[in-house]
């Protein structure tokens, strides 16, 4: 049995004390101590003693006997262990003052700790002890700057002194740098092996601390020790707040939320210390958060965030409060929570990707793409972030959504996860865009996967579904009826019937029916229209009222010139929408096109109405409707005229002020100015509109470059018009567009070119043999050749005459409603749509035509009129053609237009044109209207 | 089944070459390859080389097609100025000039016996036959209005009859017009059957299978970029193959009635299986639009090989080996 003896004074003896019975009252041991002058240690000794039995006030008794003023002057020079004294009292109070729950009991302690510690500090200022103490003191009472002071105070005297790093450790534990704390504890331990918090297993401080070390581990066997370690510390004191919050956290993730609100309860009535509280009310609200209780999370988390004030200390309930805003939809305030999250964690990815989420909802684009790019930096391998980044930069950067995509769905597949339709979709529509068709093609297959209509998009499968044919006479293996074709022939949706009835299920999932359109729209793109036609047959007999998809095969039926169909599917697009602005757009186109002049302006008129005014096709529709009005105009009632140009410029301009890249209105306004002779300004548009268009891969617009070769034309730099009319032919229109054919020979012919002339004109005769324009053209350019080889400069009428018809033939605008009709949909998102506008020819060259007509008009003779009465042979074969060409409904088609008609309504502008002096001129025309 | 190019010629003419006839083989010569050209000349070629045999003027304005008799020895040639010149191919002795109104003359065919040309009447919108004996016009194959047209809708010139080909045992004709009809007569009663719907867009290229069972079967080359396969007793169109990005303006079908060829305004010569009814082949030699894709006899060393031509605005001719 262990035993001190207090040597008895001035004598060999001892008394003996055995520590195991010491008695119960202290007064004895007291007395003998005193008695005997026994060395100060023997009294630390025994008041220790009574420490570890628990007999807390003969401990104190000891000690402050130890330190009354009586025994300090006897052992005036003994100043360790007086120090030693003053400082284990020291430790003592501090030990009350933290275990204290009452305010002003708490604060009484404290005071007396100090106070015993700055009597310590008087005897040696130096004492590294008592620096600890002092260190410790601040620490419980939560000043921890100035108790990292002190134990720096000791540090700085002895870097290995054990308590001071293991103080400092636990400042750092407490400020969230764990791997400060981690370090120093290892020093501490390197210094001092026998972990001190091990000597007493009861310690619940120590326990939760070194719980929370192993939890902080992050590694699964550390976590459930540290948990044990919880555990045994809310056995040994259940009213530990912090030990109660880490237990209420583990519960929180085993699911157990009535266990988390009893705990975190408990520990709220069990501390007033801010950051345990934050951590109780932080856990409740989590609870309440996980169950869908918003409100009263809201409510909590809230209560967490005024316990700390700052986010720095601890953040996560402020991530919690964003998360509960958004979900009630303040997202204001969530933004505002979030960004004080990243104030603390920049490079928190989720809070990234929240907060970029919120941004683009809040239309804040710029600072949400900032966002989500760091986020796909601080984590490249989260396929999510990718996701967002890419959808956010969809409408605005193309090039960069497609990378976007791609990495989020390589990252995907290399996960074995499952890839989501709409990114595949995505990533098609990107390709699409950029012209990939081939790639855009496999996305959107990918996309879609197995289904009734691998049998169509495949040629090889396709021919298994036969259908009985009406005839078997020949051999019907060698010819497989194509699919489209009986759908043609049955117009309806017969065919799809007939699978169902053979047993096999025409099946289209909702979720795939966008994938199935873009790929019907690339197959069209890839000239495989069979193919996409009876893909968007399916949309339509699985969704009739899918518009799109009409829309689409009337513009395919379009394409092929097949205007009753185009007709047919428009209407009923219209059926199911009547207010279908697309439909509408290109009813009115269609109708333009068959020369309903009145009723192509009405549709228009209707369109604009039903997308509020706001859609700047029909605007421009509108505008370029009014164009050809005015060069159409047959009275030459230059009021009227003027009147259709204004109303056209005021359309372009309006759209121009809404949309000041619209390249189509910035054309068209082009062409109003040119018509006016202010070709600078018409040239400044249509080069500017040019360049525009040269930098876009999927905007297709030859007619600038026709307007752009006219002004040359009109300038007089016919080399540039005839190599900039061959660009645009060669590029847009395979060489097979005679009408532009027509303008290079009209500019040969002004620069006096004659072979080229006739070639390019004969090309025109061999693309559009029933043009007969051309064939007169001919005529005159051989004519004009072999009289210039003659040396005759003289101009003859004729001449004059063809000009006016080239002119005529100029006139002639086209509009295309371009395919662009069903784009819109492709992306599930409100793109702009691509408004087409129209080709505008102006005639420059008529008032000089005029002028010449009115000098040589004299000079008709006979091979003039052999020409004409040739034409006329012609024309009498369709003598209602005349009457066709004399209304405001003329003939507008370009290439297959009765040529009789163009040519004598060429004429008779020509006539109106010319001044009415000239008899000659008017007797001509009339002649060729009979 | 494979197209092997074989041999190209960049200048076979001085401008766009726009069509190409083979002539069959005759006791003195190999078959012959005969081309047009706006240059106004028409050549004569031996596909072995190829070697030029032959340049024939004559014509004004751009020849825009040319056709050979079935002996090989007589062969005909059509120009915008719509005459036809009759020649003899070895020789290029003139034996006929036909003349038609201004743009009444446009594809010229013989028929498979040798006793007819027939000429797509262009703005007559009518089939002229021309029997080769006497070169004496003996019948006008008018195509009727459609029915339900009224008379104010402009049609009239779009009835342009721009194609015309035999069917094998040639008893049928059929012309296509530029409004995309295609029209079915009976030629032995000179008698219009019935018209062929589909196409909407000119009909530059018609051809009759040349398979012994499918002698009804015709394939169309449209603008609207379409090869409609027809049946055309039946009146049906049985499949229409889409592809092509431009204009299809040829066509013709294999000796073995496997596969067809066509040219395309897209640059490209395409090679068709039809069991697949799928394109197998794409050749994009060419630069500028493909006018004309012809095939020749089976060779004599290889049965079940035969040659291809095509001719283009790039002035070029090109021979492949089908096989």
């Amino acid at each position: 049995m262990a035993c001190i003896y207090i040597p008895v004074q001035n004598s060999e003896e001892v008394v003996q004390v055995a520590l195991d019975q010491l008695p119960l009252d202290a007064t004895d041991i007291i007395n003998i101590l005193k008695a005997e002058q026994a060395p100060l240690d023997l009294w630390l000794t025994i008041a220790r003693e009574y420490f570890k039995q628990g007999k807390l006030e003969q401990f104190r008794q000891i000690l402050e006997e130890g330190s009354s003023p009586e025994v300090d002057e006897y052992f005036a020079d003994v100043r360790y262990e007086r120090i030693a004294i003053l400082n284990a009292l020291g430790a003592y109070y501090s030990y009350l003052g933290k275990i204290e729950t009452k305010q002003g009991e708490k604060e009484e302690h404290f005071l007396t700790a100090s106070h015993y510690y700055n009597k310590a500090s008087k005897i040696d200022t130096r004492e590294p002890s008592t620096w600890i103490g002092k260190g410790q003191l601040l620490l419980a009472k939560g000043d921890i700057d100035q108790a990292l002071n002190a134990f720096k105070i000791v540090l700085d005297e002895d870097g290995d002194n054990v308590p001071a790093l293991l103080g400092q450790a636990c400042i750092y534990f407490s400020r969230g740098q764990y791997s400060d704390s981690l370090e120093l504890h290892k020093r501490a331990l390197q210094v001092y092996p026998q972990c001190p918090a091990a000597l007493d297993p009861e310690n619940v401080e120590a326990l939760v601390a070194l719980g929370i070390s192993d939890l902080q581990t992050n590694e699964a066997n550390g976590i459930r020790s540290g948990m044990e370690k919880m555990q045994r510390a809310f056995e040994i004191y259940p009213y530990c707040a912090m030990s109660l919050n880490y237990l209420a956290n583990h519960f929180f993730f085993t699911g157990q939320h009535f266990l988390v609100e009893q705990l975190t309860e408990t520990a709220l009535s069990a501390t007033s210390h801010g950051p345990t509280k934050s951590h109780s009310f932080y856990n409740l609200a989590r609870s309440y958060h996980s169950k869908g209780g918003y409100e009263k999370a809201g409510r909590y988390y809230l209560a967490s965030i005024q316990e700390v004030n700052k986010p720095q200390e601890f953040v996560l309930p402020y991530y919690g409060l964003g998360q509960v805003q958004m979900k009630m939809g303040d997202l204001r305030s969530a933004s505002s929570n979030f960004e004080k999250v990243l104030e603390v964690q920049p490079e928190n990815c989720e809070t990234l990707k929240v907060l970029g989420h919120i941004y683009v909802q809040l239309e804040q684009k710029e600072r949400a793409k900032q966002l989500l790019k760091k986020a796909t930096k601080v984590n490249p391998q989260d396929p999510k972030a990718f996701l967002d980044l890419g959808e956010l930069l969809i409408s605005t950067d193309e090039c960069a959504a497609l990378d976007a995509f791609e990495t989020a769905h390589n990252l995907l597949k290399m996960g074995n996860e499952e890839v989501p339709i709409e990114l595949l979709n995505n990533i098609g529509v990107l390709h699409f865009e950029r012209g990939e068709f081939e790639l855009a093609r496999e996305m959107f297959m990918e996309a879609l996967g197995d289904g009734v209509w691998s049998n169509f998009i495949d040629s090889k499968t396709q021919s298994s579904f036969k259908i009985v044919a009406q005839s078997n006479l020949f051999n019907r293996a060698q010819y497989p009826t194509g699919i489209s074709s009986s759908l043609r022939q049955h117009t309806e949706l017969r065919l799809f019937h007939q699978l169902e009835e053979q047993g096999i299920s025409v099946e289209l999932p909702w979720d795939k029916v966008s994938s199935l359109f873009n790929l019907a729209r690339v197959l069209e793109k890839m000239h495989d229209s069979e193919a996409a036609s009876i893909l968007y047959h399916l949309i339509l007999f699985k969704y009739p009222d899918y518009t799109d998809a009409c829309l689409r095969l009337a513009s395919i039926a379009r394409a092929q010139n097949n205007i009753q169909l185009s007709l047919k599917l428009i209407g009923d697009a219209l059926k199911v929408d009547e207010k279908c602005p697309d439909a509408l757009l290109m009813l009115g186109d269609l109708k333009l096109k068959s020369d309903y002049w009145v009723r192509a302006k009405d549709i228009f008129l209707r369109a604009k109405e039903a997308t509020d005014w706001q859609d700047s096709y029909a605007t421009v529709c509108l505008g370029n409707w009014n164009f050809e009005a005015a060069n159409h105009n047959e009275e030459k009632d230059s009021k009227l005229e003027a009147t259709h140009y204004q109303k056209a410029k005021g359309l372009y301009t309006k759209v121009l002020l809404q949309q000041p890249d619209n390249l189509y209105a910035a054309n068209g306004a082009g062409m109003v100015f040119a018509e006016k002779g202010h070709f600078d300004v018409a040239m400044e548009l249509f080069t500017q509109v040019q360049e525009a268009v040269s930098g876009s891969s999927n905007v297709q617009m030859p007619d600038i470059w026709i307007n752009l070769a006219h002004v040359h034309f009109a300038q007089g730099n016919f080399a540039l018009a005839v190599k900039m009319y061959q660009n645009c032919l060669q590029k847009f229109y395979y060489n097979t567009e005679s009408e532009l054919l027509l303008y290079i020979a009209r500019t040969h012919y002004e620069a006096e070119q004659w072979k080229d002339c006739k070639k390019s004109l004969l090309r025109a005769i061999h693309l559009s043999p029933s043009n007969y324009t051309f064939r007169f053209n001919v005529g005159v350019a051989m004519q004009k050749f072999s009289s210039s080889t003659l040396q005759k400069t003289k101009r003859s009428v004729d001449e004059e005459q063809w000009k006016r018809s080239m002119s005529a033939t100029k006139r002639k605008n086209k509009l295309h409603t371009e395919d662009e009709s069903g784009q819109g949909e492709k992306k599930r998102r409100k793109g702009d749509k691509r408004k087409k506008g129209k080709k505008i020819c102006y005639e420059s060259e008529e008032a000089e035509a005029a002028v010449g007509a009115q000098e040589e008009m004299k000079h008709v003779d006979a091979t003039c009129k052999y020409q004409m009465n040739g034409i006329e042979d012609q024309v009498k074969n369709n003598p209602q053609d005349f009457l066709a060409a004399t209304g405001l409904e003329d003939s507008d088609a370009e290439d297959n237009a009765a040529a009789p008609s163009s040519s004598a309504k060429g004429r008779r502008l020509a006539l109106s044109e010319s001044d009415e002096e000239e008899p000659m001129n008017v007797g001509g025309a009339v002649e060729d209207e009979k | 089944m494979k197209l092997a190019p074989l041999n190209t010629v960049g200048n076979a003419h001085d401008d766009s070459v726009w069509t190409a006839a083979w002539v069959p083989a005759t006791d003195e010569s190999p078959p012959l390859l005969l081309t047009g050209s706006l240059d106004e000349t028409v050549r004569l070629w031996n596909p072995d080389g190829p070697q030029k045999l032959q340049t024939n003027t004559g014509h004004c304005l751009g020849v825009v097609s040319v056709a050979a008799h079935p002996s090989g020895r007589i062969a005909a040639s059509a120009s915008i100025d719509s005459f036809i010149r009759v020649f003899d191919v070895s020789t290029n002795n003139t034996i006929a000039t036909l003349e038609a109104p201004p743009s009444e003359v446009w594809q010229l065919q013989f028929n498979p016996q040798g006793t007819t040309l027939a000429a797509a009447g262009g703005g007559s919108a009518s089939v002229k036959l021309w029997d080769t004996a006497q070169w004496q016009l003996t019948a006008t194959l008018s195509v009727p209005r459609l029915e339900g047209l009224k008379p104010s809708e402009k049609t009239g010139s779009k009835k342009f009859v721009l194609s015309v080909a035999w069917s094998p045992d040639g008893r049928q004709i059929a012309c296509g017009s530029m409004d995309g009809t295609i029209s079915i007569f009976d030629v032995t009663r000179a008698k219009f059957l019935h018209h062929l719907e589909g196409h909407n867009m000119p009909v530059r290229s018609l051809v009759y299978s040349s398979a012994p069972l499918d002698a009804r079967v015709l394939f169309s080359a449209s603008d609207d970029g379409h090869i409609h396969v027809y049946d055309t007793e039946g009146k049906t169109l049985i499949s229409s193959l889409s592809g092509h990005s431009g204009w299809v303006l040829s066509v013709d079908v294999s000796p073995d009635g496997m596969a067809i060829a066509t040219g395309s305004s897209d640059r490209t010569v395409r090679l068709w299986d039809l069991k697949m009814r799928a394109a197998t082949q794409i050749l994009t030699g060419h630069t500028d639009q493909v006018w004309s894709v012809a095939f020749g006899p089976s060779l004599k060393t290889d049965v079940r090989s035969c040659l291809l031509a095509s001719v283009s605005d790039d002035k070029s001719l090109s021979i492949y080996k089908y096989s």
